[in-house]
């Protein structure tokens, strides 16, 4: 099992995003408001956009036409080229298509440190 | 002048790349009192779009932001460490970002024109030679004609100028206004280059929704060509041609069909016209592969068998713009033959200034 010790839990403040290795590939943490961390591939499943350059943001949802209500802040990941929305806290489906997902990594805390791991 | 002296790695002739300039950055070579109407009244550059920008970082990647936090495109080395050099580019083609932009200057053409010639000149100074793999537009105020013909005869000669980047306005490309810059665009071996400045469609409105604008990019593409077409620009400028940029391309097929099919029925109208449209979009018209919709290699090879041609269309990045498209990601994987028509010799073949 390879695994990467990514910072103290408190480093990361929520809604960050931060980017680091496991290994050869290179990794995308995110840390949602309620202190969750989730990990996935830094290259976006469109054209390879590096994720953490893009932003934890929230959805705006709607049912009718002119009208919005703002949903899971800090719970999307939109990236950085053609903004796709991921969302983290639904395995990293995207939100237009959610057949399509960003792979995920398993994220542990072990005395108090974030580790990613596969 | 520099460039990396290695071969290239992909062989690209990227035909849209945005560098981008501030007021600042234009004043050495701005006049007075055009200089002095900026900078004494401390004028910030307009806002063109009536939207919240689309991406995470506005119109641009949000990793093309220079690491000092200057705009995306404004500073060469780090366009050379993220575009030019990691791809490996052989060629790129500057087509300025709008802004500041000769053609929203809404009746102010003197401005205008200032303007364009400063933009010019900086654009000569700080890329075209400091980077022997970048080529660029010309960037005229196309409201002021006489002004506009003066400053392609001014820099049109310059052997990195490679297009004129004319702004769509209120009147269409085909329009007998234009005619005259053709001649002048004839005489210095520029091509023209259509990329959707604002007004981006012709009634010069947007529509709600920054979706449906950039959906609908291909229409003021096609209203262009149907333009110059049937106003007989290519009869009488045979020498000219018109590069489509940031249009895409899946289109191309359909408007074929259709001015070919309108022509048999209405020839008499436009008897000057004397060969079939398609024909003449083969001959004279290429558009760019960007922004590009996902096709997988069938669905790709279908439009251009559609075309009845492999020789139309370029490759494009976009850079740094938020629909950047990645020449290793944004096409399917295509023979070596037509990889290399569209990743460099179709654009080879269409600015004569590239050798
Ligand atoms: S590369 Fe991420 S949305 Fe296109």
């Amino acid at each position: 099992m390879k695994q990467q010790t990514v910072c103290h839990v408190n480093d990361m403040q929520p809604g960050e995003l931060r980017e680091t290795e496991l290994g050869r590939i290179s990794i995308v943490v995110c840390k949602t408001p309620d202190g969750e961390f989730y990990a996935f591939t830094n290259k976006c499943i469109h054209q390879g956009g590096p994720l953490s350059k893009g932003k934890l943001c929230g959805a705006p949802q709607s049912d009718n036409p002119g009208e919005y209500t703002f949903c899971q802040d800090g719970e999307i990941l939109r990236c950085p080229w053609h903004g796709r929305e991921f969302n983290v806290k639904d395995d990293g489906r995207m939100l237009a298509n959610p057949k399509h997902k960003l792979p995920s990594f398993p994220v542990k805390i072990e005395d108090d440190y974030v580790i990613v791991y596969k | 002048m520099s460039n990396n002296n290695q071969p290239p790695k992909k062989r690209i002739i990227d035909v849209d790349i945005h560098e981008s300039a501030t007021y600042k950055d234009l004043f050495k070579y701005l006049e007075n009192p055009y200089r002095r109407y900026i900078e004494d009244a401390n004028w910030i550059q307009e806002k063109h779009m009536p939207y919240t920008q689309p991406s995470v970082a506005g119109v641009n990647r949000a990793d093309a932001v220079v690491p000092d936090g200057r705009p995306a495109g404004s500073d060469l080395p780090f366009m050379q460490e993220q575009l030019l050099d990691d791809i490996g580019h052989e060629y790129g083609i500057l087509t300025g970002a709008l802004d500041p932009s000769p053609s929203s200057m809404h009746g102010w053409y003197e401005m205008a024109t200032a303007l364009a010639s400063a933009y010019n000149d900086w654009q000569i100074e700080n890329w075209l030679e400091k980077d022997e793999r970048l080529y660029g537009s010309v960037h005229i105020n196309a409201e002021d004609r006489d002004g506009a013909i003066r400053e392609i005869e001014r820099v049109g000669s310059h052997p990195k100028m490679v297009q004129i980047l004319l702004p769509i306005d209120d009147k269409m490309w085909g329009d007998p206004y234009y005619h005259p810059i053709y001649g002048a665009a004839q005489k210095h071996d520029l091509m023209i280059g259509m990329h959707h400045n604002e007004p981006p469609i012709y009634f010069g409105k947007w529509p709600r929704y920054f979706i449906e604008w950039h959906s609908l990019l291909p229409t003021s593409h096609m209203m262009q060509v149907t333009n110059m077409i049937f106003n007989g620009v290519f009869e009488k400028f045979p020498k000219l041609k018109l590069m489509m940029i940031e249009g895409g391309f899946t289109f191309v097929p359909h408007l074929m069909w259709k001015l070919d099919q309108q022509y048999n029925d209405l020839r008499h109208e436009v008897p000057w016209i004397k060969r079939k449209p398609s024909e003449i979009m083969k001959e004279h018209v290429r558009f760019c592969t960007q922004p590009s919709e996902e096709l997988n290699k069938k669905d790709f090879l279908s439009v251009i068998d559609q075309m009845g041609s492999d020789e139309m269309i370029c490759f494009a990045t976009d850079y740094p713009h938020w629909d950047f498209d990645s020449p290793h990601r944004s096409l399917p994987s295509l023979d070596p033959d037509l990889k290399k028509k569209i990743f460099s010799e179709n654009a080879r073949a269409f600015y004569p200034k590239l050798k």
